[in-house]
């Protein structure tokens, strides 16, 4: 665990629609892997797919950020929008599509287990 | 989440970044947090929602971006960076407003820190330090033959270390070295060096390379008296040989003879026994041209030994083949009977310092660096005070910061990070008083004629040490009145203080008081016993009168003169002093009394030459061969017999005059005069008895002393002892003139005084005194302002209840006596516990206690004296303005 992986619980205004904690990286990545995208793209993505049982503040989403471009798993770059507003895309670096892929094996070993002992009687 | 190293990497760097432009991080921010604002409004817009709905949503998401920033910023570890910097500003800031309270306590941080930093200075050069010069010192070993149980050692011969050398597998190379006296001239005026004669492997057994030119080479140490070469070290080529590079490769006179200077050695090196500064290093085959009468034959013991461990072996493999080397070697080689009982051999660390004087060192560091560590602590309760005193002050500050949300971690973080800025200044200063302090020793004259030297630098580890030890004081020390001033209660306290009644937690508990000043006792009553130990070895009445007396020492080996040419200048120098006005008498001694110096040989009396088959019946007394006139210069009373004279020639009967203590010892109630001892195969024949001397030092207990004849037993660096009215730089002079008037090429004589030469003996104990002296004394003075403290500060608390007594008809006096009492009890207490310290403490001392008891009644009534006085008026001052203020004004000002 890097010391700076602290809060990203995220908690929304009106719904208990936190994401599980810790696995707001992944969820990232994961939203990352199909095409570079910026911050809102990122949110959007994890509602939509989750079917908005997921909700992403953007406080969170930027520490995200911040600590994953300094852990090397994306990248970031500026980009110009149309109406001249700077805006920040950021893509998945190679050693992001390893991490995605072992935190996902690691995600899928671990719900299998809890489900099985929630099913066990 | 794995962090690899190019992921630290990373983090460090941006992180730096963003601390060097902390803007941008904020502008980078602003501008994704506004990108995704406009895309969350143009999706919900786009989603069909009302405007202002819309509107009301944004804003909830990411309308407040500062606190969005602040909690991105925090997760990154460069804003503690920040954090700390901006807590340090302001630290700065209102320790400017408050300069007299800044001041004192960086005074008082500085005081405490520079005494232990100046101390371990000292230790580090004296103990710590590796050998000055030399490279990877780790692994060179010194090698002392010694015989098994330890008890004596003896210097190797010339077989035993080539038997070493070549016998042995641990060792990569062993080196060989011993002293000898050097005149170096170019072609002028000769000047004295010191000199060391080594083997020619010295330099790269210790990884020294020559600053120029270059060493020895493998060999050129192999042929007696083949290659007459020279390295000088740096400090003789700069000062006396005027920095010439263009000496190298030529030749200078070295005693008399010419010798090719091949080298200069580097700044650093100074030689393999560091409290002297060697000056110049010559081959050890050309011993026989450079100290004739030293070289005995080929078994005689002359060598320090010293090796360089290859890199697969240990010290303990080392030890064991060096040990079984030497048995081996004392069983099959052809030493004199004598030797054959050093049958063992012990590695220990070269240092620079023998064995035995780190030994001493160490134990006498010990004892001032424990006394250096109670004057820091006791520095550092006045801190806890101050700081105290001042949170208390300030609560109307803290409270404010706490009541707008200042978290109490933050506020702890705060006040600390203020303490951490006044211990760091506080051992800045503490490090430069270190620095004059070291500078100050270094610089302090010692009267001797030995090219001594103390260096004790101010290097990285002392640095280090500094800044370790002021973290460790700061966070010790500053913890406990941060936390306390940030504890929630107090506030609450603070806010119904006005109520005014009950008993008020003190600001620092009266056992840290107590303690400080029991510390303090125990310093001033160690440092007192110092003082009155060095008093009675200075009152110590050596049995000779050395006032008036002069000294001389010559080294006429190294003035390139044989016997025959050295006897007859000694012989025309004592004639031309005797001659000069003021002159009373004139003699020669090979040694000088109480300098340290002694030499010492086996001797059988006659009664037990029966038995004087085996070793048992040899005992060990110290000699001194004295000219004619000898006991007359020094005023030495002669009890029986005669004193050796001009008749005690060489050639003659063997003679001797003896002390009270050596005559009563072997012949007891009888005269020993006629009576015999033998030494080896020489007979000597007592002529007379003398009142018991002081001979080494003044704190010695007398042994056994005979005096030979000069004549009879020849030396080539005799000392010449004059005794004139004239004054000493006059006579200094005159010997000068008149040995530059016999030969010019002669180097200029070092001429003492004898008191001078003498007061060498009690260097440490003047050392001692003298730094337990500033120790006590600084330690008194802080106890005391701590002391003060206290007292002031519970007297302005209890201000309100002396104005009610007052005003109810309580005499000033009264007032007064009852403050002093309070106060006085808790330093009496300190004296009492500080006076049982010192008891055991000055245990510790017995060594440095000569001629004072370690319980010595008088220092401990002076200094428990002193203490009274001191702190009565500690108390009586604040008492007194206590007394003097105006009732009606402080009820009113409540």
């Amino acid at each position: 665990m890097s010391p700076y992986h602290s809060p990203d619980l995220a908690l929304t205004d009106d719904a208990n629609t936190d994401v599980i904690p810790g696995t707001l990286d992944m969820l990232i990545l994961k939203a990352l892997s199909l095409e570079p995208m910026h911050g809102f793209g990122v949110s959007r993505r994890i509602e939509q797919i989750s079917r908005d049982v997921f909700k992403v503040n953007p406080g969170s989403l930027m520490t995200a950020f911040q600590r994953l471009e300094r852990d090397g798993l994306v990248d970031a770059e500026w980009r110009q929008t149309e109406n001249g507003r700077r805006a920040k895309y950021y893509s998945l670096t190679r050693a992001g599509k390893k991490r995605l892929g072992v935190e996902t094996a690691d995600w899928v070993r671990r719900v299998a287990a809890v489900s099985r002992l929630l099913a066990a009687d | 989440m794995r962090t690899s190293v190019v992921s630290v990497w990373r983090h460090l760097t941006r992180g730096l970044q963003a601390l060097r432009n902390e803007r941008a991080l904020d502008r980078d921010l602003h501008d994704e947090l506004s990108h995704y604002a406009e895309q969350l409004t143009n999706s919900k817009i786009a989603a069909g929602e009302a405007p202002d709905r819309v509107r009301r949503a944004v804003q909830r998401e990411v309308g407040n971006m500062t606190n969005i920033r602040e909690g991105v910023r925090a997760s990154l570890w460069e804003t503690t960076v920040s954090t700390a910097w901006a807590d340090a500003r302001y630290a700065l800031r209102t320790l400017r407003r408050n300069p007299v309270f800044t001041l004192v306590v960086v005074l008082v941080i500085a005081v405490g820190i520079g005494a232990v930093t100046t101390i371990f200075a000292g230790a580090n050069a004296f103990l710590f330090k590796p050998l000055p010069g030399a490279s990877n010192t780790g692994r060179l070993l010194q090698i002392d033959r010694i015989t098994p149980n330890a008890t004596e050692g003896t210097q190797a011969s010339y077989p035993y270390y080539k038997y070493l050398r070549d016998g042995s597998k641990t060792f990569s190379d062993i080196a060989a070295w011993s002293k000898v006296d050097l005149t170096i001239s170019r072609g002028d005026v000769g000047r004295s060096a010191y000199g060391s004669l080594v083997s020619a492997n010295y330099f790269s057994v210790l990884g020294v390379k020559p600053e120029l030119g270059r060493f020895f080479l493998p060999g050129e140490d192999e042929e007696l008296m083949a290659h007459a070469l020279v390295v000088v070290s740096h400090d003789f080529w700069s000062t006396q040989l005027g920095a010439d590079s263009g000496l190298v490769g030529q030749t200078i006179g070295v005693n008399g003879r010419p010798y090719t200077l091949i080298g200069v050695a580097p700044p650093a090196f100074i030689g393999v026994f560091t409290p002297l500064k060697t000056a110049a290093w010559v081959t050890l085959s050309m011993q026989p041209a450079l100290r004739p009468t030293r070289s005995r034959g080929v078994n005689a013991s002359w060598l320090w030994t010293f090796g360089r461990l290859r890199d697969a072996a240990t010290p303990q493999q080392a030890q064991v083949e060096v040990a079984a080397l030497t048995k081996r070697y004392a069983q099959e080689s052809e030493e004199e009977k004598w030797a054959r009982k050093y049958t063992f051999a012990r590695t220990i660390p070269l240092t620079g310092l023998p064995d035995d004087a780190h030994k001493v060192m160490a134990a006498f560091l010990a004892v001032l660096f424990a006394a250096a560590l109670a004057v820091l602590t006791i520095a550092g309760v006045n801190v806890v005070a101050m700081l105290s005193a001042r949170a208390i002050a300030r609560r109307h500050e803290i409270a404010l910061r706490a009541a707008l949300g200042a978290q109490r971690s933050r506020i702890v973080r705060q006040l600390l990070t203020e303490t951490m800025v006044l211990f760091s200044v506080g051992a800045t200063l503490g490090v430069l008083m270190a620095l004059a302090a070291t500078r100050a020793i270094e610089h302090l004259p010692l009267l001797t004629d030995e090219p001594l030297v103390i260096l004790l630098p101010m290097d990285g580890r002392v640095v280090l040490f500094a800044a370790i030890l002021s973290l460790i004081a700061g966070l010790l020390f500053g913890l406990l009145p941060a936390l306390r001033s940030a504890r929630k209660d107090l506030q609450t306290q603070l806010r119904s203080e006005s109520a005014g009644s009950g008993r008020r937690r003190p600001i620092v508990s009266n056992v840290l008081v107590v303690g400080q000043l029991a510390l303090s006792m125990v310093l001033l009553v160690t440092a007192g016993l110092l003082v009155r130990a060095l008093q009675s070895g200075q009152r110590t009445n050596p049995g000779f009168t050395a006032d008036g007396v002069s000294v001389a020492s010559f080294s006429s080996e190294s003035w390139g003169y044989d016997m025959p040419r050295a006897t007859q200048f000694f012989e025309e120098l004592r004639t031309r002093i005797e001659a000069l006005p003021g002159v009373q008498s004139v003699s020669y001694a090979t040694t000088i009394p109480v300098t340290l110096q002694n030499s010492g040989i086996h001797v059988t009396p006659d009664g037990e030459y029966a038995s004087a088959a085996d070793t048992a019946s040899r005992h060990l007394i110290g000699t001194n061969n004295v000219g004619a006139d000898f006991f007359n210069v020094l005023r030495i009373p002669l009890i029986q017999g005669r004193v050796i004279g001009k008749q005690d020639a060489a050639g003659k009967e063997r003679v001797a005059v003896i002390n009270e203590t050596m005559a009563e010892r072997y012949w007891p109630k009888q005269s020993a005069i006629g009576h015999t001892f033998k030494s080896g195969d020489d007979q000597i024949t007592v002529i007379g008895v003398v009142r018991d001397a002081k001979y080494t030092t003044l704190s010695e207990t007398t042994a056994p002393f005979a005096y030979m004849s000069f004549a009879q037993e020849w030396r080539s660096d005799p000392t010449l002892i004059v005794r004139s009215s004239a004054e000493p730089p006059t006579i200094a002079k005159a010997v000068a003139q008149v040995i530059h008037g016999m030969d010019s090429a002669l180097p200029p004589p070092k001429v003492l005084t004898l008191p001078d030469a003498m007061s060498f003996s009690l260097i440490p104990q003047r050392v001692a005194a003298l730094v337990a002296g500033a120790l006590g004394l600084v330690g008194l003075l802080l106890a005391t302002v701590g002391l003060y403290g206290i007292v002031a500060y519970s007297v302005g608390q209890r201000a309100r209840e002396i104005g009610i007594r007052m005003t109810l008809g309580a005499q000033r006096g009264d007032v007064q006596r009852g403050v002093v009492r309070d106060g006085m009890k808790l330093a009496g207490i300190g004296v009492f516990i500080g006076l049982l310290l010192a008891v055991g403490a000055s245990q510790m001392l017995g060594a440095y206690l000569y001629g004072v008891s370690p319980l010595d009644a008088p220092t401990y009534l002076a200094m428990a004296a002193l203490f009274v006085m001191v702190t009565l008026l500690a108390n009586y001052l604040p008492a007194r303005r206590a007394s003097m203020a105006d009732p009606m004004r402080v009820l009113r000002g409540e």
